[in-house]
């Protein structure tokens, strides 16, 4: 998966796993993830409960054998709250009806791929809004595109960019997926 | 978050329930301070602290340790000093024992028991080893 952490924790007992974890999130820039590889089987317990305390967000575990990787996202204090600087706004209510309508539409997932891994509504198209300049060309400008990310915030950012690119029906989903109580994909 | 521990005895065991439980919530952005007072001295001692004893008839422990990879306890106690892990060693055990405050490891407090408790009266976590 790609993060752009790794950090190699393995064969550490606690509280090593979770000491080495603080330090190396330091260093990380807000949103950046990173991957915690360990094989203290209370990892998994103490990376999630060290989250939720410290804030940062913890996307979920994969058991590779002994080894557990665990994925966390720096947190960043702004984008808790959904910016809707772009006018055209929609809510979860009314994408999911539209989805059930059996609609064509688009639906955009800009969250990091590790985020996007561990749980994206079926058939949303992730590009992280850090490739957003570089890749926004593999959509099409003739469609409806639905931009969700965590909060609301990010997808924001990304809809202002594609309408300056051009693109002319484009909605910001708006809490976005920490809300989402619909069907949920996953692909690690 | 804020932690207050006491570490009243000197026994390696000792030494690995207050570090664990000290770099764990210095590494969950708490603050924390260890008031180390009789046994608990050994703890923080240069010499002593690197050379525990294992509780009576735990000798055999020691493999445990190595086997879990589990690091030393000067480690843990210079990663609590890095992390902000506030230490007191108290003044009242160190004349009791006639001990100076170089023959602790660096960036210790000495202090009384006043200077404690006015650190833990706010804690949210208070635990005694």
């Amino acid at each position: 998966m790609n993060v752009n952490k790794m950090l190699d924790a393995k064969g550490l007992s606690c509280p090593m796993p979770i000491v080495k974890t603080k330090k190396e999130m330091t260093a990380l820039e807000p949103g950046q993830v990173m991957e915690v590889q360990a094989t203290d089987k209370g990892s998994t317990a103490d990376i999630k409960a060290w989250a939720k305390s410290t804030g940062n967000h913890y996307l979920g575990t994969v058991e590779d054998g002994d080894t557990l990787k665990h994925y966390l996202r720096k947190a960043t204090a702004e984008e808790e709250k959904a910016e809707t600087k772009h006018p055209h706004v929609t809510n979860l209510g009314d994408l999911q009806e539209r989805m059930e309508g059996n609609e064509n539409i688009t639906i955009l997932d800009v969250r990091e791929p590790a985020e996007f891994a561990f749980g994206h509504i079926p058939g949303a198209v992730n590009i992280p809004l850090g490739e957003l300049e570089d890749r926004f060309e593999e959509l099409d400008k003739n469609e409806e595109v639905h931009i969700i990310c965590r909060t609301g915030n990010r997808s924001d950012l990304a809809a202002q960019k594609l309408t300056e690119k051009g693109y002319a029906n484009v909605k910001n989903v708006v809490p976005g997926m920490k809300e989402w109580k619909g069907k949920l994909n996953q692909n690690h | 978050m804020k932690v207050a521990i006491i570490a009243a005895n000197g026994s390696m065991f000792d030494a690995y329930k207050v570090f664990n439980i000290a770099t764990a919530a210095a590494a969950t952005d708490a603050e924390v301070g260890i008031f180390f007072t009789f046994e608990g001295l050994n703890l923080i001692h240069k010499e002593g602290h690197k050379n525990l004893p294992l509780p009576p008839g735990g000798e055999h422990y020691q493999e445990g340790f190595k086997k879990a990879n589990v690091p030393p306890v000067d480690e843990l106690v210079n990663m609590a000093s890095e992390m902000g892990v506030k230490m007191i060693a108290c003044q009242m055990t160190m004349d009791v024992m006639s001990l100076e405050k170089e023959q602790f490891v660096e960036g210790i407090d000495v202090g009384g028991a006043v200077t404690f408790l006015t650190f833990a009266k706010d804690a949210d976590v208070t635990l005694t080893f």
